[in-house]
């Protein structure tokens, strides 16, 4: 199956992409939006949302086909993990589901599209509509392929036209989805525009940012840092930069029954996306004490990671990754040769999965791919201690704790600064409703209009 | 059965001379792979017996002197190691010297001991192959430039070691290091300085030869292109660059790097040599002599392989497997360096490279993907 060229992404490699290209496609974007998107009903956009993910949800849709066909080279996913990761995607995008986001977002679902007002609002005499930026801009990073779609969702949601900007080799999902929404409504399409370039082109950059009412970037903070240099003051950013994740499991919970099936949801949360999101852990802190200590709780990790590889293999890599995990393992091999303090387990000929059991509590980043540490503390405050250098930059903590002490572990890693908690085994699966690093996701997008009676 | 460190340095001296390389265009390689074996099992023996610390990782790995028949099987310690465990068979008060990896702040470098007869053993190793590559021609007299700091400033740099091992070797009339030290140690180079005395050589006529790490060249270059000044440095005038960039200075492809050394200095890219080495190896590779066409030059990739003397092999591992690579293919750079007789002879480095026919490639930043991703990333684990 070809596609036609109906996306910047979707020309020939060869073909160069200029300023002027850039600009014309702003032009159009905001002309396009002017004319289909503007007035549309919210309740309209949510229902063809509906139907491209339910679409998408068919094992035999033929952009869905072709984006497994294409995951492994193109995003460097296996069909399986792509699949899976569809399924979760889409199978949350429902019109019901969208509703109750606009709700705790904008406090009433129809804020789009005309003055209304909560309980609250009509008891002070308000009302109040919300407005989606005229052109919205993404710069994604390109570790995953599913985030980019979500962005687009909600700029869709808004009503903003919108220039989704990916990393280079990293635009294939986003253009299928942007084709699947071509194939249901081509006016709503014709809003979106998907280019891919590696970060940085000045001359295309700067075209972009001037047409641009609102940017969002995911990356690294080196990526962020040299947008907001370059972006007119006018613009608001919206940045999501690197963020690291880890678990905490209590000795309450460390049962052997009840340890084996936490090393297996451990184990689903290092392999979702092969660990290469923000969401996913670098590193679990077991509570001693417990029937299982924390360095038997590293090898049932190691026995689950063995597993899933069957099940659900990491698949190839790029060789300075590997050489990163290669030369990390050779190193807590040397420590693990002269001190007990230190212990390894690691996937036999591939590097396909490695646990690194310390004793030492200090929080260390992990080189992804599969790749995690276990340390042991006596308690939370022992751990938040030893993550002191990470402390402000920790999106998600799972826990694994038991009801009488879960509240008071959560307020305390909420104080510490962590923007997101879940159980231990939903680390990557975060719900549709999420306030991503913290923030709102329509709120941030939004500009209100009050009006007063 | 060699059994003392004394015995092997003598062999090892041996052998070096037996495969002296010729100077000029016939660079001869391999040795004897016999020969290398030997003296490689006898050097493991020696260091699995004397090195507590690779002993333990040797055992890990259910290697020992007894059960390795081949060279190849010797288990290489990652260079990452030197940072935590003093790899040396020498005694603490047999060290009378310590190069130190350049780290990151803040980091504990890596630390390869000497005493005089290691040290000696390593410039034994050095002086031969450097004159091959940057002394094909045997130029009478040559006037050194090093844009390092000097011996007295930087003693623990194996690099400045080096410089200072080839300005005592040679004896040349002229010789100058033109880089000090701030107060947190870091290398400044004083580019004036640098300046001026590559001008006196340009009105003296005398060829100089220019030692630098790829900072330290950027640093002259953008210091010459901020007067818009040039040398012209006198025909026969030479260049080894060598090392990365370590965020010291802006980076600069190589190609460029060369060019502008070329228009700036007048050294032709012809005599701008690489020089691949580290603080864990006693025994450094090169991409070519100075002066000499370079037939093994890749129009692809910009690059010409390294190659290490015979008395050091290197081997490209595929880091997924640690199974040695095909030609064209990328893997891990492993280093057998029989000069590394005091600490650890095999050596696992974290530099990537393509395999070639007659060496290796290494590299570069560019080659390698677009920095993606919202994970937090470090380099290097604590």
């Amino acid at each position: 199956m070809t596609l036609p060229n109906y996306f910047i992404a979707d020309l020939p490699p060869e073909a160069e992409i200029s300023a002027s290209m850039i600009h014309d496609a702003c032009l159009t974007l905001k002309r396009n939006r002017e004319r289909y998107l503007a007035g549309r009903s919210t309740q309209s956009l949510l229902e063809r949302l509906g139907e491209i993910a339910g679409n998408w949800l068919q094992p035999d849709y033929a952009l869905r086909k072709l984006a497994l066909e294409r995951s492994p080279r193109d995003t460097g996913f296996s069909p399986a993990t792509l699949a899976s990761g569809l399924d979760s995607f889409f199978s949350k995008i429902t019109p019901e589901n969208l509703n109750a986001l606009l709700v705790q977002e904008l406090g009433h679902a129809e804020r789009l599209d005309r003055f209304v007002s909560t309980p609250v609002e009509e008891r002070s005499g308000r009302s109040a509509l919300a407005a989606g930026p005229t052109l919205l801009v993404h710069v994604a990073a390109g570790n995953l392929p599913l985030p980019a779609l979500m962005s687009l969702v909600l700029g869709l949601i808004v009503r903003s036209a919108q220039f989704l900007k990916c990393a280079s080799g990293a635009s294939l999902l986003p253009r299928l989805f942007a084709h699947s929404l071509y194939e249901v409504e081509p006016k709503l399409a014709a809003c979106l525009e998907i280019a891919e370039w590696r970060g940085g082109r000045a001359e295309l950059e700067q075209p972009l940012f001037e047409h641009a009412d609102r940017v969002t970037v995911t990356g690294t903070d080196e990526t962020i840092a040299e947008i907001r240099r370059k972006l007119p003051a006018r613009i608001r950013l919206l940045d999501y930069g690197q963020r690291a994740s880890f678990g905490f499991i209590t000795r309450d919970l460390l049962t052997s029954h009840e340890a084996k099936q936490l090393a297996g949801k451990a184990a689903g949360d290092i392999a979702a996306w092969n660990q290469l999101g923000c969401l996913s852990p670098h590193l679990f802190y077991i509570e001693a004490g417990g029937v299982v200590s924390p360095e038997q709780f590293a090898e049932l990790l190691a026995a689950q990671m063995a597993r899933l590889e069957e099940a659900e293999p990491r698949g190839p890599i790029p060789a300075a990754d590997a050489a990163a995990i290669a030369s990390r393992r050779a190193f807590y091999e040397v420590r693990a040769a002269s001190s007990p303090d230190t212990r390894l387990w690691q996937s036999d000929d591939s590097t396909a999965w490695t646990i690194v059991y310390e004793a030492d509590p200090g929080f260390q980043l992990s080189c992804l791919n599969r790749f995690v540490y276990v340390k042991p503390v006596k308690d939370l405050g022992e751990a938040l201690h030893a993550a002191e250098t990470v402390r402000g930059k920790v999106s998600t903590v799972a826990i694994a704790a038991p009801e009488n002490r879960a509240q008071e572990i959560a307020i305390t890693l909420a104080r510490w600064g962590v923007a997101r908690l879940c159980p231990i085994g939903r680390m990557q699966q975060p719900s549709l409703l999420w306030r991503h690093d913290g923030r709102a996701s329509l709120g941030d997008l939004v500009t209100w209009i009050d009006c007063e009676r | 059965m060699i059994r003392t460190f004394a015995e092997f340095t003598t062999r090892l001296d041996r052998f070096i001379r037996a495969n002296m390389p010729l100077s000029g265009n016939e660079i001869r390689t391999p040795a004897q792979d016999h020969d290398f074996g030997e003296l490689a099992l006898s050097l493991f023996a020696l260091q699995y017996g004397s090195v507590p610390a690779y002993r333990n990782f040797c055992d890990i790995r259910h290697v020992t002197p007894g059960s390795v028949a081949d060279w190849k099987q010797i288990p290489p310690v990652p260079a990452r190691a030197f940072k935590e465990f003093d790899l040396t068979s020498l005694s603490a008060a047999e060290r009378t010297h310590a190069f130190h990896s350049s780290g990151t702040t803040g980091q504990k470098p890596g630390r390869q001991f000497h005493d005089a007869a290691s040290l000696a053993c390593y410039e034994q190793s050095l002086v031969p192959w450097f004159r091959a590559h940057l002394l094909p021609d045997e130029p009478p007299e040559i006037g050194l430039v090093v844009l390092t700091p000097s011996p007295a400033d930087a003693p623990h740099s194996s690099l400045v070691h080096m410089a200072e091992t080839i300005r005592r070797s040679f004896n040349w009339r002229f010789s100058e290091f033109v880089a000090g030290v701030d107060a947190d140690n870091a290398w400044v180079l004083h580019s004036e300085v640098g300046v001026e005395t590559l001008r006196g050589a340009q009105g003296s006529g005398l060829p100089v030869l220019i030692l630098g790490t790829a900072f330290s060249f950027v640093h002259l270059l953008d210091h010459l292109a901020a007067g818009d000044r040039d040398v012209r440095l006198p025909d026969g005038s030479r260049v080894m660059e060598t090392g990365g960039y370590k965020g010291r200075s802006r980076m600069m492809p190589k190609d460029e790097l060369h060019e502008l050394i070329a228009r700036r200095l007048g050294v032709p890219p012809s005599h701008i040599v690489c020089e691949y080495g580290m603080s864990e190896l006693s025994s450094q590779a090169y991409d070519r002599a100075a002066g000499h066409r370079a037939p093994r030059f890749n129009a692809s990739t910009l690059q010409r392989p390294f190659r290490f003397p015979p008395w050091a092999r290197a081997r490209i591992v595929s880091p997924e497997t640690g199974m040695l690579v095909g030609e064209g293919e990328t893997g891990l750079i492993q280093v057998f360096d029989l000069a590394n007789a005091r600490s650890v002879m095999a050596i696992q480095t974290e530099d990537l490279a393509v395999l070639r026919a007659d060496g290796f490639e290494l590299m570069g930043r560019a080659q390698l993907a677009e920095p993606r991703g919202c994970s937090l990333m470090t380099a290097a684990p604590r």
